[in-house]
């Protein structure tokens, strides 16, 4: 397949900063060409000079090819990208992965939950879900302290379309919901009927096996239980091996998991 | 776009340009560079195996960052010159000085990473062009102890076995050394060896990865080498378990070492070493009852100020047990750089010639001032560390150094960069811009490994020819070219030969370890190791079969002491030195594979857990470390790998040098610096911005 | 497919010379070693080394160490497709064919692999008896070539002349103009006879097989991987002389005015192959990717998508690795029958 491995250029169009060392960036397309994404996906950034590195779409791109990202600086390549400006010319290749899977979401009572900087891949998912009026959708955030929160103007937007709970590890009053995310999930209400149907996680995989096991414990289905895994991805493509878990590759058959496919990928191996 | 086909034209046998191991290499040679390699086979060191650093060796010489032209500083930039212009800036310094303080105020640093033939050059270049003994090397940082050491011990201060002995052995004994890590084939035997039955026994602070699968393995503290060999000797003599017949028959002043040893029962060397009493006795029945026990050793013996009393105390361990002058015992120093054996068999240190023969030796100066039709200096010269210290002093005026970054790589960076400050000219023969390279007023690019022929000497003693697989990059040329046309322009024309060939012929003529040795031989045998002369001329695979090179074989007495800075309530950890498997000495060819780059972050430093609990230090958290002498920035890794109460760091990084915090107390006999202990303090610098 | 017979083995690798460049395993010059170099008029017999294997398998010809795949001038990103003289190469044995034919299928996306592949005919020859450390029978990849995996395969027959199986059009094309005689269909089943007799005299191979049914079981305790993963000194060694290993990784390089990419081989034994920016690492544990390493080789997950194991039974691991974890100590080890 010509061009597998060539990026295609981008601008930045847009930088400012939101929550601990984490920038939102909006880029877009040079001469106008657009892709299209669908959400869960994720692209790759490339920084001539300082190598590749794979985010989330935060938005997906619009009719003018302007998309999102909330980038944390991890890396070399993040620190690189946080000294581009607006205006700079970088690479992209993407889209990438299966995405959420949206068909088996809507009419359902979904419940997302979030930790930390795994807030950003379920940001497109939210906004396509409270967009379809027959899907109920909520969210718990979980974050380690108030200064750690990211997607503070999306925030404010879903607060006025689903129920929204946000918790801290270490809250900086008592008005704030203290602990993780799990301890406060009885709480949040999902109408009609009350009780998630479908949920959505991302963040530290502890967090995520958690709720799996919450969920599953409480009778929901583990096909029903969908995790974006987060591994080292380069290529995208399903070649270059580094994203493995057992015999998938997390760039095509991933980043979404259902709990039920993860559960058979961890029995693949002892260690 | 350029078209790229990737068809292999050829394939050049070499040796590995990494450790002292010595391994056989193939480099894969497509359209004109170098774009892989595969191991031998049938190379009888490595056997069809290549070391992390072995198979990148392709990123190592690669044209991408390399020096192509001669470069000459100017207002603090360097420009490209011709190689005429840099000869005339360099002779005239260099006469200038020697006009104005004598020969003795220009220093050559030789480069134990280059070839015999260079090697050799470079030590004629400063006694027969310049007429100063001050070459030196940076075996001064690694195993001067053992040549000084052993040479009073046995006569000879190299690896009395082979490296084949390792499965011969029913115990192998490693002190002080990480082979799975620095020389990561040959630890590959000791792992195959152990799988087919020997036992290890394992001397080292750190928790290595063969200290894992040890049958034992003496957990000492830092510094205290000596302690423990004396208490095993002591409970060896006790329980008469020492090898009588071996002893009277071969070796000399038993009385003195018994009295000296009584000196340390166990309940004291418990106290020194940490170690418990009944590991000692283990480990001194082991030594003493095995059939064939193979010892090596490495920098965990030689980097301290008492690191020749520690080689004259491992010498006396393997004579008092026998365990020396069979095939699978011996005593064996394993070497840093793949041709630092040979760069001290070349004589480039200032007190011997080709083949240690001493310099302060009149009828050796007669032998070589007659070869080389120069008057040579009467009096031993500086070490490399003297060479610092004189620059200081004003004393040594222009130095060259030939591919070695002692910016990074010596003890006290602070100390290092103002010697080579205060220089009127430094030169730096390199591969690519190092640390030591960007402070020099004139850059004369040195031909890689694969792109010229020579021979390496490894560990063993085995002296293997390269070849080139490649013509040398841009203008690039090797050593002994670049210092035999040097030498013209300061009016020596004894440095002419027309080939390494032709210089090899010259050195084993004038060194009787080498006399049996020619390139046809070495090409036909996977080389030969010394002594080969008429009396082996197939080389010598075991030494000290019948006798010791000095005869008998001499027992010492030594006394324990304490590493020159111990840890303090100011600066309450230890601090020690180490080696990663995917890195080799300053890094200037490993960090130029991108996957070896990416295995280690840019430094690191290794904690124990009860440390870091104390501290609130996790894995990757950024910490100083401050010595009396500087301080480092970097990460935390947190192990157990490392005891309680001692910190470790690579050495390989210019962002976090550990040489900026190592102490250059010196061995007395050597001036080995003491790069294995000293004493800092760590600070959470995570802690510190909450 | 067809089937000639042939007198001179020579006669056949001389002719293909005439028509492209041929690369065929050969000792290197004053060496024992058996690599793959071009054809030249020094070049002995292909069964002088018989029945060595060449210490690399063919996949640096599609999928070499490193590799240009684009380069950027500031502005634009231009992708770098190799072009690649024709070329043949002669004397692969089945076990490599095997592994050429697994990456043909892992890498049928891939531009540079392909351009590659499609420059290039394969000569196969069937090995006669079992080379050292092989075991190609028990991973169904030998010793005889399989159908269709090379453009034409030679099979030495008892009286030394040679059958030539031109399993593709390519490959009857090549042997367009030696007039070669076509060969009696019996000897065709003679030859199936003689591969199951050559099959039977290979070592045993049980470890192997109990190996395999461990690995798929998942039976074989961490603590046992664990002391492999101490043995692994993370050479390298076993992903890049492993026959169908793929794994890469790229760097940028500076090049007058801009940057190039290039891929290189990787290995998912480095502890920094999954460790991710935050320093999180899924595989941090050296047992971990020993596992990961042989799962990848032998199990059934991958046989849906491959229609064989990942591993053909070179051997070549075996021999190159220092710390004593090649297929054969590692299928005793898991096995129980060391």
């Amino acid at each position: 397949m010509k061009g597998l491995m060539t990026p295609q250029p981008i601008r930045i169009a847009e930088i400012y900063d939101d929550g601990e060392a984490s920038r939102h960036f909006t880029f877009e397309a040079i001469n106008g060409t657009t892709h299209s994404a669908k959400p869960g996906q994720f692209f790759t950034l490339v920084l001539p000079g300082h190598g590749e590195a794979a985010f989330t779409y935060l938005s997906l791109p619009d009719a003018d090819g302007r998309f999102k990202a909330l980038i944390r600086q991890a890396g070399s390549l993040t620190t690189e990208l946080f000294k581009c400006d607006t205006g700079d010319l970088i690479g992209f290749r993407g889209p990438f992965g299966n995405g959420w899977p949206i068909d088996q979401l809507l009419g359902k009572r979904v419940l997302i939950i979030a930790g930390g900087i795994g807030l950003p891949p379920l940001a497109a998912i939210a906004d396509h879900l409270i967009a379809d009026k027959n899907t109920q959708v909520a969210l718990i955030y979980g974050s380690h302290s108030p200064t750690d929160q990211v997607l503070k103007y999306e925030r404010s937007a879903w607060h006025m379309y689903m129920p929204v709970l946000e918790t801290f590890d270490h809250p900086s009053n008592n008005e704030q919901l203290a602990g993780t995310p799990l301890d406060h999930v009885t709480e949040i209400e999902i109408k009609p009927g009350g009780k998630p149907e479908a949920i959505l996680t991302c963040g530290p995989e502890v967090m995520m096996d958690a709720v799996a096991h919450y969920f599953t414990q409480n009778n929901l289905a583990s096909e029903d239980i969908w995790l974006a895994l987060e591994r080292r991805m380069h290529c995208g493509v399903g070649e270059c091996g580094h994203c493995y878990l057992g015999s998938s590759y997390v760039c095509t058959d991933g980043p979404i998991y259902s709990w039920q496919q993860l559960t058979q990928l961890h029995r693949q191996t002892t260690a | 776009m350029d078209a790229t086909t990737h068809n292999i034209s050829k394939i050049t046998h070499s040796i590995c340009p990494f450790c002292g191991v010595g391994c056989g290499i193939g480099l894969r040679v497509e359209q004109g560079k170098i774009t892989g390699v595969e191991p031998l086979t049938h190379h009888p060191v490595s056997q069809g195996s290549l070391c992390a650093k072995g198979w990148s060796t392709a990123y190592a010489v690669d044209p991408i960052d390399r020096i192509k032209t001669p470069l000459i500083k100017e207002n603090g930039e360097f420009r490209p010159a011709t190689w005429d212009e840099a000869y005339r800036v360099i002779s005239e310094a260099f006469s200038t000085a020697i006009s104005e303080k004598g020969p003795d105020a220009i220093g050559i640093i030789a480069c134990a990473r280059a070839t015999n033939e260079d090697c050799y050059a470079a030590q004629k270049f400063a006694r027969a062009a310049l007429r100063t003994n001050n070459v030196d090397h940076c075996a001064r940082i690694c195993h001067s102890p053992s040549v000084a050491g052993l040479q009073q011990t046995l006569g000879s201060g190299a690896m009395t076995n082979s490296i084949g002995d390792i499965e011969k052995a029913d115990l192998i004994v490693i002190f002080g050394c990480d082979p799975t890590e620095n020389h990561t084939v040959l630890g590959g035997r000791i792992i195959q060896a152990k799988l087919a039955g020997a036992k290890l026994l394992v001397v080292d602070p750190r928790l290595t990865r063969l200290a894992k699968m040890a049958d034992l393995h003496l957990q000492l503290k830092l510094g205290t080498n000596i302690a423990l060999i004396n208490g095993l000797l002591h409970i060896t003599f006790a329980n008469g378990w020492e090898a009588k017949e071996f002893l009277n028959s071969r070796c000399e002043n038993e009385e003195a070492l018994r009295a000296k040893v009584a000196e340390y029962p166990p309940e004291k060397v418990t106290a020194i070493t940490g170690i418990p009493e009944e590991k000692l006795i283990s480990a001194a029945r082991m030594y003493t009852e095995a059939d064939r026990a193979m010892l090596s050793y490495g920098m965990g013996i030689t980097q301290y100020t008492t690191g020749t009393n520690n080689v004259i105390s491992i010498s006396n361990l393997a004579l008092v047990a026998g365990q020396i002058g069979r095939e699978g015992t011996g005593i064996n120093p394993l070497r840093g750089q793949n041709n630092v054996q040979g760069a001290c068999d070349m004589g480039a240190l200032p007190n011997v010639f080709p083949g240690y023969q001493e310099v302060e030796e009149p009828a050796n100066r007669e032998k070589f001032a007659a070869s080389w039709q120069q008057q040579l200096p009467e009096h031993k010269g500086l070490t490399s560390l003297g060479m610092t210290k004189g620059a200081l002093a004003g004393e040594v005026r222009c130095m060259m150094i030939m591919g070695e970054d002692p910016v990074v790589t010596d003890p006290d960076q602070n100390h290092v960069r103002r010697a080579l400050e205060a220089l009127d000219l430094l030169v730096v023969v390199e591969l690519v811009m190092t640390e030591t390279a960007s402070m020099a007023d004139v850059i004369l690019p040195a031909a890689a490994f694969s792109e010229k022929s020579g021979t390496f000497t490894n560990c063993e003693r085995r002296v293997q020819l390269i070849q080139p697989a490649i013509p040398p990059l841009g203008e690039a040329k090797p050593d002994w070219q670049i210092l035999g046309e040097l030498a013209n322009h300061l009016g020596y024309s004894g440095m002419n030969w027309k080939s390494s060939e032709a210089i090899f012929d010259e050195l084993a003529r004038l060194s009787p370890i080498y006399q049996g040795m020619s390139y046809p031989k070495l090409a036909a045998n996977y080389g030969l190791q010394w002594p080969c002369n008429d009396q082996a001329p197939g080389g010598t695979a075991l030494l000290h079969s019948k006798e010791f090179s000095r005869g008998k074989g001499r027992l010492i007495p030594v006394n324990h002491a304490d590493p020159a800075e111990m840890p303090d309530e100011e600066y309450p950890l230890f601090f020690t030195t180490t080696r990663l498997h995917f890195h080799y000495g300053c890094g200037s060819m490993t960090r130029k594979s991108p996957l070896l780059e990416r295995e280690t972050p840019n430094g690191v430093l290794f904690i124990n857990a009860k440390d870091a609990e104390t501290l609130a230090i996790g894995p990757q958290t950024r910490v100083r470390v401050i010595s009396r002498r500087g301080e480092v920035e970097t990460r935390a890794i947190v192990t157990d790998e490392v005891p309680p109460g001692t910190v470790a760091m690579p050495y390989h990084f210019k962002e976090a040098p550990s040489n900026r915090l190592t102490n250059n107390a010196q061995d007395p006999v050597t001036k080995m610096p003491e790069l294995k202990a000293c004493a800092v303090r760590v600070i959470n610098l995570e802690n510190e911005a909450t | 497919m067809k089937v000639f017979i042939l007198e001179d083995i020579e006669q056949l690798r001389d002719h293909l010379a005439t028509q492209r460049q041929v690369f065929t395993p050969q000792h290197t010059e004053g060496s024992t070693e058996l690599d793959w170099l071009p054809l030249t008029h020094k070049t002995k017999s292909i069964t002088s080394a018989w029945p060595v294997l060449p210490t690399y398998p063919a996949k640096q010809f599609f999928f070499p160490d490193r590799e240009i795949l684009f380069q950027f001038d500031g502005h634009a990103f231009e992708e770098v497709l190799p072009e690649v003289e024709l070329q043949i190469l002669f004397g692969v044995r089945s076990c490599d064919l095997c592994a050429i034919a697994y990456q043909d299928q892992f890498f049928q996306q891939d531009p540079y692999y392909q351009a590659r592949r499609k420059a290039t005919l394969l000569v196969g020859i069937d090995c006669k008896q079992p080379c050292e450390g092989g075991f190609c029978p028990t991973v169904n990849a030998g010793p005889f070539i399989r159908d269709g995996l090379a453009d034409l395969a030679c099979h030495q027959r008892e009286d030394e002349s040679w059958l030539v199986l031109a399993h593709t059009p390519e490959g009857a094309a090549l042997i367009q103009g030696l007039n070669l005689q076509t060969a009696d269909p019996n000897l065709i089943t003679q030859r199936s006879t003689e591969e199951s007799q050559i099959a039977a005299g290979f070592p045993s191979a049980v470890h192997i097989e109990a190996g395999i049914q461990r690995i798929n079981q998942a039976q074989v305790p961490a603590e046992t991987w664990q002391s492999m993963g101490l043995q692994c000194l993370a050479c390298s060694g076993c992903t890049n002389l492993c026959p169908t290993c793929s794994c890469f990784t790229s760097y940028d390089r500076p090049i007058a005015d801009g940057i190039e990419r290039e891929r290189c081989w990787d290995s998912c034994l480095y502890d920094a192959f999954q460790r991710e920016a935050s320093s999180h690492n899924p595989s941090a544990d050296a047992g971990q990717r020993v596992e990961r390493f042989w799962f990848h080789k032998f199990s059934d997950a991958y046989v849906k998508t491959f229609d064989r194991y990942g591993c053909t039974g070179c051997g070549r691991c075996e021999k190159t690795c220092p710390g004593v974890i090649g297929v054969h100590s590692v299928m005793k080890r898991i096995s129980g029958t060391l």
